[in-house]
Order: structure tokens, then sequence, then C-alpha cells
């Protein structure tokens, strides 16, 4: 059943196009990744689908209801942590937790057993009388991020929620939210860091300039567009010779560093490193180190970016 | 819980610290018992409808004025954190309207310019009790006073939060407004005996009016300049109101 659906959306900000016609649609109970460079539209997409701003043309289904139409109707069933950081400054975390709840309508006894429950899911108990402006920048991250979850929802919006983190606390929230999706929450989320979106996300889409240039599981995308892996290989001496014992090899380009270091690109990587390993052998070169290095959706992402970039 | 009432609640809760407390005691008092007592060598007894009032009662009812304005800038100051801290664009992500967050921002110096002006009235009582006139028709002069007065001036303060980006320029501009309005008004000093065109200048400041319509309201002298001070008062507060809530719905995100 989808939870999102989007046709055609646009979003114009006079003669700027930040959003370009994008169409999606995400299954509800799944974790949705949302990649692109700075300034592609990550940030005006979320706007248009927490309804803070209205779109130039297109249609907008959120959770089963016309969001262009019914925009609080939406709001009333999702949460948002927006990329800025957002905190009262005067107040302390717990006070932030409390009032929070308080906003959304929580009932008293309820937003106290949650507030303790995220103080401890959230590592804030040590610092729940601190004020946010005193708090560290990662800090108030984990605050805004936590206090959203005083309240039910059935879809969350996260942008970019892990800036400001330590890795800690970036594996922390992430394990968090994924214990989230079972229970059966969906999540937007929009990261730079893409081992994050690969570790997380159920459905990837990349936008670049306003536009999705593509939408898929990590593992699919990896099949479509990282076919090419890499190998690379360290022998124990310098080896002069060897250029001209590759060379033969067909189907793989071979870069050199330096007389001891080889990197073999293929996308026929394992025919390719058997004849390699052949080759080494028959010829009595000690290999130091090897190792087949997987498509990460990093390489992927700026493949398809600067594709796209230099296609327009 | 309606969602004004929740937003009122939060506006309350972050905008009440001890120090705004005390601030708001402290500087009344220092006013009407020092200042008041002070000045009284100056101005013995100032000329009101058929009465003389005292200066210490004179000055302790223009401090109704003077702080219910005062407390107004607590609107100004909700609004310009809210976009500052992020929590203008988190609230509108929330289950409430901008008609939501404008309402309760009003709600909130409304009841903050009540609480101001019961807490002036009950310090300063001793210095007027001798010349109060509180009747049926007088209290509910003094809570329009207080209410349209908060609107008025909270949707000035807001008006200049939407408007600035810098807190340097915000804190510069309300502060001098407010400081205009404080001291080219009546609230201090009668405008029978200032020199022209000071004392025509008065008369362009909703400050004037307010305090005027608290005089009323406490010594009981309604006259038709009051009831017409009253109209001004509404219509500037609508005014102003329409203006501010304009500006606010029209910010971007």
């Amino acid at each position: 059943m989808s939870c999102v659906n989007v046709e055609h959306l646009s979003k114009s900000y006079g003669s700027v196009i930040a959003v370009n016609d994008i169409s999606m649609s995400i299954k509800k109970g799944q974790v949705f990744g949302f990649l692109g460079p700075n300034g592609a539209g990550k940030s005006t997409t979320i706007k248009l689908l927490t309804t803070l701003i209205q779109p130039s043309s297109g249609n907008l289904s959120i959770l089963g209801i016309n969001a262009i139409k019914n925009p609080l109707k939406v709001r009333h069933k999702i949460g948002a942590v927006l990329q800025q950081p957002s905190f009262e400054p005067t107040l302390s975390v717990e006070k932030s937790l409390e009032k929070y709840g308080m906003m959304w309508n929580v009932p008293k006894t309820e937003r106290k057993i949650r507030m303790e429950k995220l103080l401890r899911d959230f590592e804030l108990v040590e610092i729940r009388k601190k004020r946010n402006e005193d708090l560290s920048i990662g800090q108030r991250r984990r605050v805004q991020v936590a206090r959203e979850f005083m309240h039910e929802m059935d879809l969350l919006f996260l942008d970019e929620p892990t800036v400001g983190l330590d890795p800690s606390a970036r594996r922390n929230l992430l394990d968090y939210l994924k214990k989230k999706v079972k229970t059966g929450l969906t999540i937007f989320f929009t990261t730079h860091i893409l081992t994050e979106a690969e570790y997380l996300c159920d459905e990837i889409a990349i936008i670049d300039q306003g536009k999705i240039i593509a939408v898929d599981t990590p593992e699919a995308l990896k099949k479509r567009f990282g076919n090419k892996k890499t190998i690379k290989i360290h022998l124990l001496k310098n080896q002069e010779d060897i250029i001209s014992l590759l060379s033969g090899i067909p189907d793989c380009t071979i870069d050199f560093s330096s007389g001891t270091n080889i990197t073999i690109h293929s996308e026929q990587s394992e025919v390719v490193l058997m004849k390699v390993l052949r080759i080494l052998n028959e010829n009595g070169k000690e290999i130091d180190d090897l190792s087949a290095v997987p498509t990460n959706l990093e390489e992927i992402f700026l493949k398809m970016v600067s594709e796209n970039v230099s296609n327009h | 819980m309606f969602p004004i009432i929740r937003l009122v609640n939060r506006n309350l809760t972050i905008s009440i610290n001890p120090a705004f407390l005390l601030w708001q005691i402290i500087f009344p008092v220092i006013y009407i018992f020092i200042a008041g007592f002070a000045y009284t060598s100056l101005i013995q007894e100032v000329p009101y409808g058929v009465k003389n009032l005292g200066y210490p009662a004179f000055l302790a009812s223009g401090m109704i004025g003077f702080n219910i304005m005062n407390s107004t800038l607590v609107s100004g100051i909700i609004i310009w954190n809210d976009r500052k801290y992020g929590m203008f664009e988190q609230i509108m992500s929330g289950p409430f309207t901008r008609t939501n967050y404008i309402l309760s921002n009003i709600c909130t110096i409304g009841i903050i310019g009540l609480v101001s002006a019961t807490l002036i009235a009950v310090i300063g009582y001793p210095v007027f009790f001798d010349s109060i006139e509180f009747s049926l028709i007088t209290i509910p002069l003094i809570v329009f006073a207080a209410v349209t007065g908060s609107v008025l001036f909270g949707s000035i303060a807001s008006i200049i939060a939407t408007k600035l980006k810098s807190s340097e320029g915000f804190n510069v501009i309300l502060n001098t407004a407010f400081l205009f309005f404080a001291f080219v008004s009546t609230a201090f000093y009668p405008a029978v005996g200032a020199p022209e065109p000071l004392r025509t200048v008065f008369f362009f400041n909703p400050l004037t009016y307010l305090v005027d319509v608290i005089r009323a309201g406490i010594f009981g002298e309604i006259t038709q300049l009051v009831i017409i001070e009253m109209g001004i008062l509404a219509s500037i507060a609508t005014i102003l109101f329409i203006i501010a809530t304009k500006l606010l719905t029209k910010l971007d995100f």
C-alpha cells in the first residue's frame, strides 16, 4: 500500500525551478532514502511533502489524503525533523520534550512516560536539566530528533537527521529508526552520508537539479549502475615487467600506481581476477595483499550525478 | 485542548522566566515609589477632570499603560526567536495553522498585558487608593485598555519582528520605538503644560490614548474624549493586527 504518492510535482521560485516534475511512490512501512547533492531540491521536496509550501503544479497524496487540499489533516499524521536546527533556547531538554508532547496534545501521563523513555533511548538522561542553548550541536540534534517521537505518527520526514552526530550517536539513531520501522512507521530520509542510506533504506531516489534521476532499492541500483568492480593487488616486490604480463587480459582496465600496486576495473571481475592470479602465479610473482572492492552507493551516486550534469 | 490554547501554553512557558517577572515588578516599583515621590517636589498635583491627582497616583496609573506596552515586547521576541531558532517552521509542520500561531501570540500578550496591568494596579494601589472610583463601567474599561493595548503594541512588535533579520536591528528599532512611545506620551507627565509641538505629538501616540483610558477607568472620569480615544485605540489596534497577520502569513520558510 502506498503511503506517499507524488505525481508530476513541481515547485518554482520565479524563474528558478527547485523541483521539476517529480513522481514517486513510497510504500508503507519502509525507509525511503532521498539522495542528492547540495541544492538538488531535497529540502524543497521535504517542504512540499510536509505541506510547509504549496507546489506550483502536480498532485500529492500523503497517507491517502490530498495534501494540497487538506494540508492540516496531513500534518496531524506526520512528523518532521527539518534540516534547520529548531529549539527553544531557554527550555531544558526534558521541558522541551514535555512541551512538544503537549503541543501535539499528548495526555500528560503519557507525555511523562514517553519523555523518560526517549531520554534513555537517545542518551539524554545526563543532560536532561541542561538548557537547549547550552547544548552542543550534536546534543541539540539528538533532542530535536527525540522530540519528534513524543507524538504518534504514521510517516516521519527526516532531513539529514545525523548532521552533527558522532559515529556512535549516528549508529544509535539509525538502529532506533530501524526499530521504529518494524512497528509500522514509514520514514522519508535524506542524507549526504551514503553509507547511512545503504544501511537504512529499503528504497532510494536520487535527485539532481530538481529531477529524480533514479529510484530503486540499493541492491538494484548497484546491479543497474555498479557492475564494474575494483580489484586491488599489492605485490611484495617491485615488478617492472608486470605491465607487459597483464596487458593481454581483455575486458578490463589496469592502473599501476607504483611498481607494487595494481588496480583493476572490470565488469567481469571474477573472470579477470582468475586470469590475473594465474599469470602472477605462473610468473612467480608473490602477492602481499588482495582485495575486491564491491561498488558502493557512493560511487553510483557520484557516477549518476556526474552523468546527469554532463547530459545537461 | 484547542491548538491555540496549546500554543499559548507553550508561549507562556518560553517567555515567562524569573528574570522577566522580577523586571515586571521591580521596574514599576522603582518608577512609582522612587521617581513618583522624588518628582513630587516638581509636580505636586496634576489636574484631572474635576479632581487634582497627586503625582505618584498620576504616575502609577500611567505605569499600567507603560507596562502593558513593555510586556508586549514578548510578542516580538517570541516571533523573532521562533524564526531565528527554527521553531516557526517546526510549528508550521505540525498540527497548527498560521492563524493558530498568530492568534496564540495575541492571546499570550493579552494575558501578559492583563496580568501586568493587575500587578501594577496592586503595586500602585497605596498611592492612588484615595482617588480611585471603580464601578461596573470603569473596570471593563481597564480590561478593554489592557487587551486593546496589548494587541496594538504586540502587533507593532510582531511587524518589526517579521521585517528585520538581524537581532541588533530588531532590538535597536523596537527599543527606540518603545522609548519614543513612552516619553512622548502622557504616561509620565500630563500634556497640559508641555510645550508645542510636543503637546500635539503626544496625541499622535497610541500610548497616550491607552493611558488616558486606563486613568478614566481607575479614577472614574469617563468623558466624551475618552470614548473617542477608545475608538481610536481599537481602530489602530485592528489595523496593526491586520498588517501583522498579513506579514506573518507571507513569511517564507
